[in-house]
């Protein structure tokens, strides 16, 4: 096992193997998220119940003082625009995507893993810029056992089959060296694709928060899914922690959690 | 750029490194000659298959003997495993990227189409390195624009730079590629290509095969360099690529870069084998194709399956005639029926009636090949072995002989002789109507 794998485990339920990892970094994009407005406040309580949280740097400070039963510090590790859509107070004309950390840096946080965007649908420069990230930050990861794990974003214009693109998203970031994937939900068939190919690499679906969210977690657990990755949308219910309380009896059933 | 004979100091340390990473790539068997794999698809190619099925596939490939296998930086870190040990394969790492697979109407799955061709590099030949590479290889595209171009030779030329600071063989992929490049042109822009990548200073090469051995044996000349052959476009028929292969050996190549060919083939390890036999053991296609070791052949007819196409008989002629046409010096013949499927081909049976009767014994079986071989020297054109042969297949010269022993024949016999241990008349036949068996 590589050094790295140590600390990739830290994500885990260490009887099921399975993760719950709640992602607050957008504001790094998008200014104060709706329920995120205090951070501290917001996230504080639901600590105990993910195992890993991604932050942007500057909130990962805020991350300190974590007891052992509390969740992971995942960090962001890079900036981009792509999330603003049309109605936003900046919308993006030209695509922006930069680097902001280092696995060094990432490691001088705290964290336990470095999370990048991959995003597919813009322009080729954008694509190959995303794939150049990946791969040396994987190998610079490798180094100084820091795990990366890509988030995979197809939001672009070019993106005409979904499911066939969040497929070749994957395979790009396997083949760059990542060390796990968070995808939205590509359906029942490209996601058995995406199992097999990604292999012992852990695989997150990103769901969004609705009345069949259960549902679909249940569904992607089934077919292999090591968990859910939710993001800043969990803090605008009305009770973040209750539904995230839910959600964990889900990915660890009482009979395995370890206690 | 100084030459490989450094004396002393990094250069010469660094040159013995990439001499024995050469050696690590070309020199397995003592023979200069690689048989690799290009597994690195799924970093440029939509998904298909053979990327989603890589590990088990390089199990296959390796099991079947692959001297080397090309991957991405991610995949190399992913299945370090698969390189270690002395009888592991060499590692080449693809240190750049390009999204020309996906471009247009090359775009079969059209998932997230491009418009515009990007390169890039991606790794350092130092990370390259720390990841146990034995080489790397990097594209140069010619005929897209000249940018691109331009753009391809500084790269590459860094590159090189790059991989000899710490010894590391640079393998340099030419590609034909663009709105510049035609099928008039196709070779000597590859030609072309692949001096400019021997002027940069690669220490191998990785390009397609020109489509015939006269044009792609003057590619080798040209570049003069140890050349790998691309199996290109993915053949549903596995004769394909043998032969593809065995020409590009013939022309001077020293192994090839197979990727689609081996990956998306139903049985990779097999295939592996066969291209391994070719390279390293000497053989000949139809002895890969055949998959076993025969020490005489001999030939069979399905009767049903002859069509009367006369496709052996032609062939027969050129094979020993130096390229003459007309059938009527070919060893074997067609009974024509009137119905298709009515026809029999009457070939050497090896029945030995022409050895029996021959009175001068002239005729004998070949030591190597076990076909009947005429000793014209002893013989005395008498016609006992053309009357005694039952499928008729025996044949009068259309010209004389004068002998050593200064007699002269007016004729002789013409003899079957399994065109030297690889019937062509088994390998042309469309149908499979007459087939090569174990004697």
């Amino acid at each position: 096992m590589q050094s790295k794998d140590y600390r990739l485990r830290e994500l885990f339920g260490p009887s099921d193997g399975r993760s719950l990892i709640v992602d607050t970094s957008a504001g790094l994009s998008l200014g104060a998220l709706a329920g995120l407005e205090r951070f501290n406040e917001a996230v504080s309580p639901i600590l105990p119940m993910a195992d890993g949280i991604v932050t942007s740097p500057g909130q990962s400070r805020q991350m300190s003082g974590r007891k052992k039963t509390d969740a992971a510090l995942l960090v962001r590790g890079d900036w981009t625009n792509a999330l603003r859509d049309e109605g936003f107070v900046l919308p993006a004309e030209v695509i922006q995507h930069i680097p902001l950390l280092s696995p060094q840096h990432a490691l001088d946080l705290g964290a336990s893993a470095l999370v990048i965007h991959f995003l597919l649908g813009y322009e080729e420069m954008i694509e190959a810029e995303c794939l150049r990230m990946t791969v040396q930050l994987a190998i610079e990861g490798s180094k100084k056992a820091m795990p990366l794990i890509v988030d995979l974003q197809p939001l672009g214009p070019r993106v005409v089959l979904r499911s066939k693109a969040i497929e070749l998203g994957v395979s790009f970031a396997l083949e760059g060296g990542v060390d796990g994937v968070a995808i939205p939900w590509p359906g029942e068939e490209s996601f058995k694709t995406v199992m097999t190919m990604a292999a012992e690499a852990p695989v997150w679906v990103k769901l969004t928060i609705s009345d069949s969210t259960i549902e679909q977690l249940r569904n992607a657990l089934d077919v292999g899914a090591v968990g859910p990755w939710f993001n800043e949308q969990l803090f605008a219910q009305v009770d973040p922690g209750a539904f995230l309380a839910k959600v964990w009896d889900v990915v660890h059933p009482p009979s395995t959690s370890a206690m | 750029m100084e030459d490989g004979l450094r004396v002393g100091g990094k250069g010469e340390k660094m040159k013995n490194g990439l001499d024995a990473r050469m050696d690590r790539l070309f020199n397995r068997y003592g023979d200069g000659r690689a048989v690799c794999v290009a597994a690195d698809h799924g970093y440029m190619c939509d998904v298909t298959p053979n990327v989603v099925q890589l590990r088990a596939i390089l199990d296959a490939v390796i099991q079947g003997g692959a001297d080397g296998v090309l991957l991405s930086p991610g995949q190399a870190m992913r299945l370090a495993n698969f390189f270690r040990g002395r009888d592991g394969p060499a590692l080449i790492i693809r240190a750049d990227w390009m999204n020309m697979p996906r471009l247009g109407t090359s775009n079969v799955a059209n998932a997230v189409p491009q418009r515009v061709l990007h390169h890039r590099k991606m790794i350092t030949a130092g990370q390259a390195l720390a990841l146990g590479a034995t080489a790397i290889t990097i594209f140069l595209l010619l005929g897209y624009s000249d940018q691109i171009e331009a753009a391809g030779i500084d790269s590459c030329s860094r590159f090189i730079s790059e991989c000899h600071e710490v010894g590391l063989p640079c393998i340099i992929e030419p590609l034909a590629y663009g709105r510049k490049v035609t099928g008039a042109n196709i070779v000597e822009v590859l030609t072309l290509a692949a001096r400019i990548s021997v002027e940069l200073g690669a220490d191998a090469l990785k390009i397609p095969y020109t489509g015939d051995v006269g044009s792609f044996r003057r590619l080798v000349n040209i570049a003069n360099l140890p050349l790998l052959v691309l199996g290109g476009a993915r053949s549903d028929d596995e004769r394909d690529a043998l032969e593809l292969f065995a020409e590009g050996l013939e022309a001077g190549a020293n192994g090839c870069l197979m990727g689609r060919n081996v990956t998306k083939s139903p049985d990779p390890r097999y295939l592996m084998e066969q291209l391994c036999g070719i390279a390293h053991r000497g053989w000949s296609v139809e002895r890969a194709l055949r998959g076993e070791v025969w020490k005489h052949l001999r030939l069979k007819a399905h009767p049903a399956k002859c069509t009367g196409c006369g496709l052996c008989l032609t062939t027969c002629v050129a094979w020993h005639e130096s390229g003459a046409y007309g059938t009527h010096l070919s060893r074997l013949r067609i009974v024509v029926g009137k119905k298709e499927g009515k026809h029999r081909v009457m070939f050497c049976t090896l029945c030995g009636k022409c050895l029996e009767v021959c009175p001068a014994e002239a005729l004998r079986w070949h030591p190597e090949t076990g076909a009947v071989e005429l000793l014209v020297e002893r013989c005395s054109a008498c016609d006992a072995c053309i009357q005694v042969c039952p499928t008729g297949v025996i044949l009068h010269s259309d010209k004389g002989i004068a002998l050593a022993s200064g007699k002269t024949l007016d004729w002789y016999p013409i003899v079957c002789d399994l065109c030297g241990g690889e019937p062509e008349c088994a390998r042309i036949c469309p149908t499979g109507a007459i087939f090569a068996a174990e004697r």
